[in-house]
């Protein structure tokens, strides 16, 4: 926007009491909140702005509205406590809301609340991202007492909650967020955190008071509970910088809205350079483990991996990557850990993962090392049938091309939900693949009624580990493609390339827009 | 300096300890390998750190969740 000198005018009066009123509204919580953010390293809400944006291109929507609930407050509140507008990240447009906890620690306002509503309505109908950058104390108070407080201030938005994935959001979580910024977390698309942030329905102070016993910040809704525990944070950082780089790095994946593509890029120079030796990441023995992250850094174009959940449900991977400069969705089982045996956290990770996709267009690639699910009582107290079944269902509406590739062992109903049989549009298989209901080791026993050391194990177990291997399955077209390793990156770009969607412009059904995902 | 603890994922046994007390790790890196389910599954150093001491010899029986190892970092 032009910032060139006006030309003198009747009107001179009043263009320098707007920029009195301008100067005010930008102060946000004053000089001394300010510096003790920057002396704490912490950015604040419009440098946050600023630093997500492209220079110059922050256009702001609400900048005069200020607290309209006692008048008091009006001159206290710049900006109502959250900026919100409309910038570009990375040339793309997107919608912004950033909390400006030096203003009545950004708790949430009429006017604030009318500024958020504006902001989603037009992200939604224009098909562009929107992202929040959150840290909030909560509802205002006294604002939000009593019955008159309650029924002005909060529910007025029938709206405010819903999420129908017409457009991708994404959150930071970059301080102490109660209340609405921990909901709109919980709501989005990628929720990133900031180590030190807290993310929790009220505050150490109300939970203290509610249970009568002291809560720790940490304990109550930091890094490790909701990287490791919830799942709730996608992504756990060190500074405010490299949150803001991440929220640029995953719109960089996905489609302004869910009815488009998701943006091509140039394929890095390197991209499958590591193809040669690929099947070397697997151990020569059976027994041992493997990352099977190495697998997938190889496979897709350099550097693209974005992985998701890292430490939350570790037996499954997730992330966002690149085959031939086209977003893809990457599930892995991980024999890392727990030799890759599905638990319920792993479940839910995967069927978030599948909605996201899903929802924006983007074809996902399953490669596949399980033994099967983890059961037992601890696996059925926490809802085993369920959290399966979830997956299931939402690998079953998915209208997104997806492809799987059976590098070792698949066993049982995990065979299913991770994409065996008619589940994926094509299964391919390397050579080193076994397919079969359960391990052999333990099938033995149940068929034949053999343990280890008896007359008959040995040759019982040979007989069914040739019965495992994938010739049978590809002999019956149970398999579609048995591949040589080193040709799998070629194999997954061709066939994505087949798979597109022409007939729908790569758009999919979106069956699953408004499933939850942090359920 | 945190302490950091290193926790199983399986329950299983404990097949061979691969580090040293005092011995100090990448983010990542393996501090012992547990036998289960037949296969030999590692405990990771999520954060890395200094090996202080490890709660379990080899051989010796643990349950999922267990900490085996505290390191420094």
């Amino acid at each position: 926007m032009s910032s060139e000198t006006p030309a003198p005018s009747y009107f001179d009066a009043t263009l320098r009491a707007y920029e009195e009123r301008l100067a005010k509204a930008l102060a946000m919580g004053g000089p001394a909140k300010l510096s003790r953010r920057k002396e704490a390293g912490v950015l604040n809400a419009r440098e946050r702005i600023a630093y997500l944006c492209d220079p110059g291109t922050f256009i702001e929507s609400g900048l005069f509205g200020t607290s309209g609930t006692f008048p008091a407050d009006r001159d206290k509140t710049p900006a109502d406590g959250k900026i919100a507008g409309f910038g570009k990240i990375n040339q793309r447009e997107a919608g912004l809301v950033a909390n400006d906890f030096t203003v009545m620690g950004s708790s949430s306002g009429a006017t604030n609340g009318r500024k958020i509503g504006h902001m989603k309505r037009v992200a939604t109908q224009r098909g562009i991202p929107l992202v929040f950058l959150g840290e909030s104390s909560g509802a205002r108070m006294p604002d939000t007492m009593g019955a008159r407080g309650m029924g002005s201030l909060l529910g007025n938005d029938g709206m405010q909650y819903q999420r129908m994935r017409e457009i991708p959001w994404a959150s930071a979580t970059l301080g102490l967020s109660y209340g609405s910024s921990s909901w709109y977390a919980a709501l989005s698309d990628f929720s990133v955190m900031r180590k030190g942030a807290v993310l929790a329905v009220s505050s150490p102070l109300l939970a203290s008071l509610a249970i009568g016993e002291k809560v720790d910040p940490e304990e109550l809704g930091g890094w490790r509970l909701h990287s490791e525990v919830t799942g709730l944070a996608d992504m756990v950082v060190d500074t405010d910088e490299q949150a803001l780089d991440a929220i640029k790095v995953f719109l960089s994946y996905l489609p302004s809205h869910h009815n488009e593509a998701p943006p091509v890029r140039a394929v890095p120079a390197g991209s499958g350079e590591g193809m040669r030796d690929i099947v070397n990441l697997l151990p020569p023995s059976r027994t041992q483990v493997y990352d099977v992250r190495k697998v997938v850094r190889t496979l897709v174009d350099k550097d693209s991996f974005f992985e998701l959940k890292p430490r939350f449900g570790k037996v499954g991977v997730t992330g966002l990557a690149r085959l031939d400069g086209r977003t893809v969705g990457i599930l892995a089982n991980n024999p890392l850990v727990k030799g890759g045996a599905l638990d319920t956290d792993a479940c839910e990770k995967f069927t978030s993962f599948l909605v996201l996709c899903d929802s924006f267009n983007i074809p996902i690639v399953m490669f596949v090392d399980t033994p099967g699910f983890v059961i037992g009582t601890d696996a059925e107290r926490k809802r085993a049938p369920g959290k399966i079944m979830n997956m299931m269902n939402a690998l079953s509406l998915m209208t997104v091309p997806k492809l799987s590739v059976i590098l070792r062992k698949t066993y049982g109903q995990a065979y299913l939900n991770m994409g065996g049989g008619r589940n994926s549009d094509e299964v391919a298989a390397w050579p080193t693949a076994e397919i079969s209901f359960m391990d052999s080791r333990f099938a033995v026993r149940v068929v034949h009624g053999l343990e280890p050391g008896e007359a008959g194990f040995d040759e019982a177990l040979a007989q069914m580990d040739r019965e495992n291997e994938v010739w049978d399955a590809a002999s019956i077209f149970a398999v579609q493609s048995v591949i040589r390793p080193h040709e799998t990156r070629d194999y997954l770009i061709r066939m994505l390339e087949v798979h597109q969607s022409r007939l729908t412009k790569e758009v999919g059904q979106h069956l699953m827009r408004a499933w939850p995902t942090s359920f | 300096m945190a302490r950091l603890e290193a926790k199983t994922d399986v329950t299983g046994s404990v097949w061979k300890i691969t580090t040293v007390v005092g011995q100090t790790l990448a983010p990542g890196d393996t501090v012992m390998l547990i036998e289960s389910m037949k296969m030999e599954i590692p405990v990771i150093a999520e954060d890395g750190g200094t090996i202080k001491e490890f709660r379990f010899a080899e051989g010796e029986s643990i349950t999922e969740g267990e900490v085996v190892a505290i390191l420094e970092g």
